[in-house]
């Protein structure tokens, strides 16, 4: 079941700019989605139509058109996790914020309250139940923010740079969080630049700037030279290394985007060459290295 | 380092105010405040001014926590004390080579004891509650919700937009702009205060739109767990009779 369908949808600010031109987008219920882009390719106005805070009859939720949902139906359906939790926690305490959305969905004091220590210790927020989100730290407030959406138990997660700013710690945490979300059967879209986190947070990618440039998996985007350049993206610096590794005559067909995939490489290469991996110098590896350092300049 | 205006800093102190049911605390203290700005006459004032004394030591609120903010409403009756005792018309009275009026004197006096008592119990009243448990019992009072959500956003943003206005401020210094008594001065900071309006109306945008994602209806309910005791009763009941007693003496 097609839990996202966007349908050529055009948005124009008020100002005249064009924001976004005859997007399309599927998401399958259960999918990890990113939406990859530079900066004002707008990701943010994409998500804004998601759940009807801009108006439009071009998306589609579960089948059911957002413009025939009622505000309690969408909100139910998709949470939304916007980039600065300054924005996210208006309320005077962490438990008050986190507790905003299951009561106005109506939710008894009982149910409301084991919502929002479940939200909290999923991102391990507990400890601060009480502080005013003043006193927390950014990372904490990212959480907090998250939690908030959380504990309405969305079936649909959208998060706007979730990993942005935050500490290596943090970062990891959040990503543990939304694996996780997506393991118990969430479906998330993530808008982000945040390369390196990609191959673990989408199965697929949208790369975005105004209309879709182009769709497929983490794989295939990085692959894409020509894409990567006109649209400032990066690609994972494990992919580079393993690029590189193959101007030494490392033998890889398929270049790992994670640790994970790397260490999983590694250890099939060396079973399978006896022992040890071999590397080497020839003639032509330096010009090779030239080459793999020029693709990923983008300002060279 | 700013100065955030945390009036909530020393709600984590244990006292009997602090046990104190927020409701009847905000109702009592309330009827009391109200009771203090009403008495006409200068002995039942002081009488008033030594009750918010006591009061004020029950609460255990450090004394220079308090007077930090009691000076400037002190300032501001001395300021009317001395204008009533100078210019109030009637019987004359002379300290030095000044002219004093006498019922000036007094009704200045009356006003300045009044004015600095009450005010003195509004720190033992929302001093002792973290700010959130006020607006809490606010919201379970049924003061008009509007009201009580103005309450709330300012507390939560205040910090906010104090921390954008000193990176404003920070940024202004870091690329020499140095804060003088002079038109260039203010007319940078009055620029500077109107940049905060164009973000904070911004934000405003951002945090509705926040709110609406979250099922936001226009009527923000929330959980309190509030259990007044009879203790609670016997206190306030205590407080509100001391308020009628005020004015029940002659």
């Amino acid at each position: 079941m097609k839990a996202v369908v966007v349908r050529n949808l055009s948005y124009v600010y008020p100002d005249g700019t064009k924001a976004l031109e005859g997007v399309n987008i599927e998401i399958e219920k259960g999918e990890k989605v990113a939406i990859v882009g530079p900066n004002g390719a707008g990701k943010t106005t994409l998500l804004l139509h998601l759940n009807g805070i801009i108006r439009n009859k071009n998306v589609e939720i579960f089948g059911k058109n957002i413009e025939n949902m009622s505000r309690e139906e969408i909100v139910k359906n998709i949470g939304i996790v916007f980039q600065d939790p300054d924005d996210q926690l208006f309320m005077p305490t962490v438990f008050d914020d986190v507790a905003f959305g299951p009561i106005n969905l109506g939710f008894d004091k009982e149910e409301v309250k084991r919502r929002v220590e479940k939200a909290l210790s999923m991102v391990g927020l507990l400890n601060s139940i009480n502080k005013c989100p003043h006193h927390l730290s950014f990372g904490e407030k990212k959480k907090a923010s998250l939690a908030a959406v959380l504990s309405i138990e969305p079936k649909i997660l959208v998060l706007d740079e979730p990993t942005a700013n935050l500490d290596p710690k943090s970062r990891a945490e959040l990503i543990d969080v939304i694996k996780k979300l997506n393991e118990s059967g969430v479906t998330i879209l993530i808008a982000t630049h945040d390369i390196n986190a990609l191959p673990e947070i989408a199965d697929r990618v949208y790369v975005l700037n105004k209309k879709i440039i182009a769709e497929g998996s983490p794989r295939e985007i990085f692959s894409n030279t020509k894409l990567l350049k006109e649209n400032n993206l990066e690609v994972p610096e494990i992919f580079k290394l393993f690029e590189v590794l193959r101007c030494f005559g490392y033998n890889c067909d398929e270049l790992p985007l994670s640790i994970d995939e790397a260490i999983e490489h590694l250890t099939k290469t060396v079973e399978t060459e006896g022992g040890h991996i071999h590397l080497h110098i020839h003639e032509h590896t330096h010009d090779d290295i030239e080459k793999v350092k020029r693709k990923y300049n983008h300002h060279l | 380092m700013i100065e955030y205006p945390e009036i909530d800093r020393y709600a984590d102190l244990d006292s009997i105010l602090h046990k104190f049911d927020p409701r009847a605390k905000i109702v009592s203290f309330l009827t009391l405040i109200f009771s203090i700005v009403l008495i006409p006459d200068l002995k039942v004032a002081l009488m008033a001014f030594t009750f918010s004394v006591f009061i004020l030591a029950l609460s255990k609120l450090p004394l220079s926590f308090v007077f930090k903010y009691l000076k400037w409403v002190t300032m501001f009756v001395l300021s009317i004390f001395t204008i009533l005792a100078l210019t109030f018309p009637g019987e004359k009275t002379s300290f030095y080579f000044i002219s004093l009026s006498k019922d000036g004197i007094y009704s200045g006096a009356l006003i300045s004891i009044r004015a600095i008592a009450a005010t003195m119990l509004v720190f033992p009243m929302i001093g002792t509650m973290r700010f959130d448990e006020t607006i809490k019992a606010l919201y379970m009072l049924r003061i008009p919700n509007s009201l009580v959500q103005m309450l709330m956003f300012t507390y939560r943003y205040i910090f906010v937009f104090a921390d954008e206005f000193h990176r404003m401020l920070t940024a202004m210094e870091s690329k020499g702009f140095k804060l003088k008594t002079n038109l260039y001065s203010f007319a940078v900071i009055g620029r500077a205060i109107g940049m905060l309006f164009v973000k904070s109306y911004e934000r405003a945008e951002r945090v509705y739109q926040a709110m609406l994602s979250r099922g936001y209806t226009g009527n923000p309910k929330t959980i309190a767990d509030f259990k007044m005791d009879a203790k609670d009763f016997f206190l306030a009941t205590l407080i509100i009779f001391f308020a009628i007693f005020l004015h029940l003496m002659k």
